[in-house]
């Protein structure tokens, strides 16, 4: 599916189309300029030893951006580590997606706030995390859907093929997001997926859809539909958003070992950003002043944003013990005590 | 203007260096934030590294081809008026190993467990009182919080616990050294094999002493006895030389001398219950008669059972009386922690020596022992002789002393 | 033939060694291939020994365990490698329910001779699951053997006994020391990698650790003003009761180490075994110094939650002054 050609032209499609403002067009432009931004920036500081890691979203970002600009306001997103545009549009503060690169929290925000969950890194386990929030929706006979994302990598676990199961039991409100960016690690997923993710929909009994992952338009009017299947109560539906991982896996990655330059270069052509900038200037939606207002818009943000990351603060130590529990816990508490006692008995040590 | 050093960061999961490949700039060339400065090859994968400042490259650190560690300084920039300053970039990674030294503490932290009802001993010393019939219950524990030590079960088997215990009926009476009997049997033990006695004796002419003790009785001023003055000699001896008075104290780092600032004067005294040392505190401070009541205070308690433990610790030096027993010296054993012990003799009527001619005056031999890690033997000897001394001539050691 | 390697090269070259030996021993596991692993222990296996031989595996850590059970049952002798500790759970099912039990089940018909490696534990600054120390689990399980090196050698001939052992092996790496270099001898015998090794001799105190703290008890035994006899126990699924508590006959004092929370941790074991052996040697209460009873905190905390020297050093004091 497709309603923006890789050379920035509009197109039709029998089922989906969408129609956005001007004013909808260009902030489109703009969030995925600033995800892009905050991916590269949040590189070169992993290069810099101010992140302990960053998974990039380079190219993704139409997926990521798009998708979640379809939610409203009280749908719920489950993301994966490499989801920054999905965070960015949640209004996820991108400093908390930093406190996790850089090793201060394991997850940094408040799930409800932003009606999105922190992100899940352990291949797969949030599909059946959201599809047991889109159960509880039902049971509340709330109209909210729910979002949940996975790689391409993720189709081959256990958790997100009974995520498929239980959400076709139940009927629940939920949208299968699928980026396959082609790469899990350094497998290419022409090697474990020999029918097309979408199709497997069928076999669960609900319908798969493909959608060029790079186009924000088809992805928007997709994810819309997918998201009224649900509110409707006809159940699920998989988005397979073909699309590219045009980093590696994360920084600590070498994609030179496993695949060709000319790969990428390909993929170069289909960059969901510029499509987009294209079609704005050929349709007369934004002239270049537009494009230079938000270059330096992103300019200015990303030296904020280093200058934030390289000043963030460390928790206290102490604070590894909050949260373990919801209450008091003896054992714990002994611990935190004795942990204390113990540092603040080096001679050394600082006022307290 | 300000330099500013780029560090080679960890730029994977826990690497520990990487080698530099191509340097993209040189000294010279103006960078820009960001702008790749160095393609460097770590042990999973080549990467270029960007550079967090705008400005001049004023130095590289590193030629082609070395392998650096993560940490090390590999470019400097000259950054423009404003430079930001940043934590060390170390990257992340394993981090440690640069000086494996013990961190100081600030003291030697009491890690106290808490106490639980019934008799606390290791297992260890547990086994050692089964083995030689011991009943732990009736073992008074000496270790912190009352823990029987293997000291206090080896006591209570009577000193040798490498001798197995016979049967009953092949020995003849076998008394329980118990309670106080067992404290001070252990503490002559450690005392003993802990301090290196050395024993130094001397007799004096007590015909003053006994003039001065008789002219106080006749002036009814106060009753005082030998003893007391004895007691007044020795106190004037550790105020002349503290060593006397002081206690060895092992700490981690050695050993310290600890000098007292008084003297706490303990005197054996022969008791129902055994030999008991009650304590006169702060002695020093008191005069004939003030120690004198002090003393017999003390003697009192003892002898009644009404001494508490406060009434028999805390001594720092000891005085027993060995002469009621109608002898005349001896090696006493020194108290624990304590530096020295006198003892006197009886005093008996003997041929003396006097302007060349002999007389019969009352004798008495005078006994220091003095732990030799503290005192050596000329501050031991002249402790001694300064006693004798002044039991030669109390009064005018007195009238001295005053002026 | 003694080389020096890194672990990691330690590792790989004992994986050469077991393939060259036996063309049954497969290796299977998520981006072992071309990329060689993502700590690169398998590095240019592939190339050497080809795709049917290393092979790359879908992302699915049950799939992995539940087929290599399979591959086995057909005679193979798969090495599997999980990626990182905190993703061995989705294969946790298959290790608990079949793989440890099936010998057992079938009355000793069917051998299992699978190795799994987890590269385990933290200090090296990674995300959350990417530091856990889940061993215990492991150990918990009858049937399962569990083994962790602490130096190229013991990586080296661990790895290749665990290999040639025909019941199913847990070999956990630890991944902040893969970069250590130390000299490895291929010709020495596998040295008994099921008992624990004394790395040094000391008098005061017997020190035991595993797998990553080794390096950490060595440090602290050089930094302490008492002589302390450091034991890499090196296996951890049997415990080898009998060389620390001949130690700790010596000593008297016990502390045991490791980064894992120390609720049921192995020092529990370890303390309780000790405990009775040795009741009459012991003049101190057996001391642990382990990570707290906390999830792994992010890394930029977690030097307050892995043992250091000077954690190892509080405990041997406190041993000392009981």
């Amino acid at each position: 599916m497709q309603l923006l050609t890789p050379e920035g032209e509009l197109a039709s499609h029998e089922t989906y189309s969408l129609t956005l403002t001007d004013a909808e067009y260009k902030l489109l432009y703009r969030e995925m300029v600033f995800v892009r931004r905050l991916d590269q920036e949040a590189t070169a500081l992993q290069r810099q030893g101010q992140l302990g890691l960053w998974a990039s979203s380079l190219g993704q970002e139409a997926a990521q951006v798009g998708s979640a600009f379809a939610l409203e306001k009280n749908d719920f997103a489950f993301p994966t580590y490499r989801d920054h545009g999905v965070a960015w549009m949640r209004g996820v503060d991108p400093m908390k997606i930093m406190q996790v690169y850089r090793g201060v929290s394991n997850g940094g925000w408040d799930p409800f706030e932003h009606r999105c969950n922190t992100y899940t890194i352990v291949i797969g386990n949030q599909v059946l995390n959201g599809v047991g929030y889109a159960m509880g929706l039902t049971l509340d006979q709330s109209e909210d859907a729910v979002i949940t994302y996975f790689g391409d990598g993720a189709t081959a676990q256990g958790d997100v093929h009974e995520g498929f199961v239980f959400a076709s039991t139940f009927d629940a409100p939920v949208v299968f997001f699928c980026q396959n960016n082609q790469w899990a690690i350094s497998q290419p997923s022409e090697k474990f997926v020999k029918s097309p993710i979408y199709k497997r929909a069928d076999g669960f009994g609900f319908p798969g859809v493909l959608v060029d992952g790079n186009d924000i338009l088809a992805v928007i009017a997709v994810t819309r539909a997918a998201l009224e299947r649900a509110r409707s109560g006809a159940g699920p539906t998989l988005i397979e958003a073909f699309t590219y991982r045009m980093a590696a896996h994360t920084t600590s990655d070498d994609p030179t070992r496993y695949r060709h330059e000319n790969d990428l270069q390909n993929w170069k052509l289909k960059d969901p950003i510029e499509r987009l900038k294209v079609m704005l200037a050929r349709n007369g939606i934004a002239d270049r002043s537009f494009f230079d207002a938000v270059g330096a818009e992103a300019d200015t943000w990303g030296e904020t944003l280093r200058a934030s990351v390289r000043s963030m603060p460390e928790p206290p130590p102490e604070s590894i013990f909050d949260h373990v529990y919801t209450e008091k816990h003896a054992v714990l508490d002994g611990q935190r005590a004795a942990f204390i006692d113990y540092h603040e008995g080096f001679a050394d040590s600082g006022v307290h | 203007m300000a330099i500013e050093i780029f560090h080679l960061p960890d730029a994977g999961e826990g690497l520990t260096e990487a080698e530099i490949v191509r340097w993209l700039v040189e000294p010279g060339d103006s960078v820009l934030v960001n702008q790749m400065v160095v393609e460097i090859e770590t042990a999973k994968a080549i990467v270029e590294l960007p550079i967090p400042w705008a400005g001049v490259v004023c130095a590289i650190h590193e030629d082609i081809g070395s392998v650096v560690p993560v940490g090390a300084q590999i470019i400097s920039i000259e950054v423009g008026a404003q430079p930001q300053r940043e934590p060390v970039l170390v990257g992340y990674g394993v981090k440690e190993d640069a000086l494996v030294t013990r961190r100081p503490r600030r003291e030697s932290t009491q890690r106290v467990q808490p106490v639980l009802a019934g008799v606390t001993a290791k297992p260890i010393v547990r086994k050692l009182a089964k083995d030689n019939a011991i009943d732990l219950s009736t073992v008074v524990g000496t270790g912190r919080n009352g823990e029987v030590t293997r000291e206090d079960v080896n006591a209570a088997i009577g000193g040798d616990a490498s001798a197995p215990r016979g049967s009953q009926d092949q020995l003849g009476e076998r008394i329980p050294v118990r309670g106080v009997q067992r404290m001070m049997a252990e503490a002559m033990v450690a005392s003993a094999f802990t301090a290196p006695h050395v024993t130094e004796w001397v007799d004096v002419d007590m015909s003053r002493t006994l003039e001065v003790v008789e002219r106080m009785r006749v002036a009814n001023s106060g009753r005082i006895t030998p003893f007391v003055v004895v007691a007044a000699a020795l106190i004037r001896a550790a105020q002349k030389y503290p060593r006397i008075n002081s206690s060895w104290v092992d700490t981690t780092e050695g050993a310290d001398v600890v000098i007292h600032p008084h003297v706490n004067l303990g005197f054996a005294a022969d008791t129902p219950a055994g030999l008991l040392v009650p304590v006169v505190r702060n002695a020093s401070a008191a005069n004939f008669l003030a120690l004198s009541t002090g003393i017999t205070e003390q003697m009192e308690k003892a002898r009644s059972g009404a001494a508490t433990p406060t009434d028999l610790t805390g001594g720092t030096i000891t005085l027993t009386n060995i002469g009621v027993f109608g002898v005349d010296g001896g090696t006493p054993i020194i108290a624990p922690g304590q530096a020295s012990i006198l003892a006197m003799g009886r005093i008996m009527n003997r041929p003396w020596v006097v302007n060349d001619a002999i007389v019969i005056r009352p004798i008495m031999q005078l006994t220091l022992s003095f732990d030799h890690r503290i005192i050596d033997g000329a501050l031991g000897s002249r402790a001694l002789a300064s006693v004798a001394t002044y039991l030669a001539d109390p009064a005018l050691e007195e009238l001295v002393l005053k002026n | 033939m003694t080389t020096e390697l890194t672990m990691a090269k330690a590792l790989n070259l004992a994986l050469r060694t077991a393939m060259e030996a036996d063309n049954k021993v497969i290796l299977f596991g998520e981006d072992i291939g071309k990329l060689g692993g993502v700590f690169r222990v398998t590095d240019g296996l592939h190339k050497d020994f080809g795709e049917h031989r290393v092979i790359d595996s879908p992302l699915a850590e049950s799939g992995i365990v539940g087929t290599a059970i399979g591959l086995a049952m057909r005679g193979y002798r798969p090495v599997l490698e999980i990626q990182f500790d905190g993703f061995v759970f989705p294969g946790f099912d298959q290790i608990i329910s079949q793989l440890a039990k099936v010998h057992r089940r079938t009355h000793g018909s069917v051998k299992l001779p699978i190795t799994i490696r987890i590269p385990y534990g933290g200090g090296i600054g990674a995300v959350e699951h990417h530091s856990e120390s889940p061993e215990a689990f492991f150990a918990h399980i009858p049937g399962l053997r569990v083994l962790t090196p602490s130096d190229p050698q013991s990586a080296y001939s661990c790895l290749l006994s665990a290999i040639r052992s025909d019941d199913p092996v847990i070999f956990f790496e630890p991944k902040r020391r893969y970069w250590d270099k130390g000299v490895v001898d291929q010709t020495q015998a596998i040295a008994a990698p099921w008992q624990a090794r004394i790395l040094r001799a000391g008098s005061d105190v017997s020190v035991v650790a595993y797998g990553p703290m080794v390096k950490t008890a060595l440090q602290a035994a050089d930094a302490s003003e008492y002589s302390l006899e450091i034991i890499d126990l090196q296996s951890l699924s049997p415990i080898d009761d009998k060389s620390i508590a001949e130690s700790v006959a010596r000593t008297g004092r016990l502390v045991i180490v490791h980064e894992a929370p120390g609720t049921l941790g192995l020092g529990a074991e370890i303390a309780a075994r000790i405990g009775k052996s040795c009741f009459y040697n012991l003049v101190a209460p057996i001391e642990r110094v382990t990570g707290y009873d906390i999830p792994y905190p992010p890394s930029k905390l977690e030097e307050y939650y892995l043992p250091d020297h000077d954690r190892i050093l509080f405990a041997v004091d406190s041993v000392m002054e009981a």
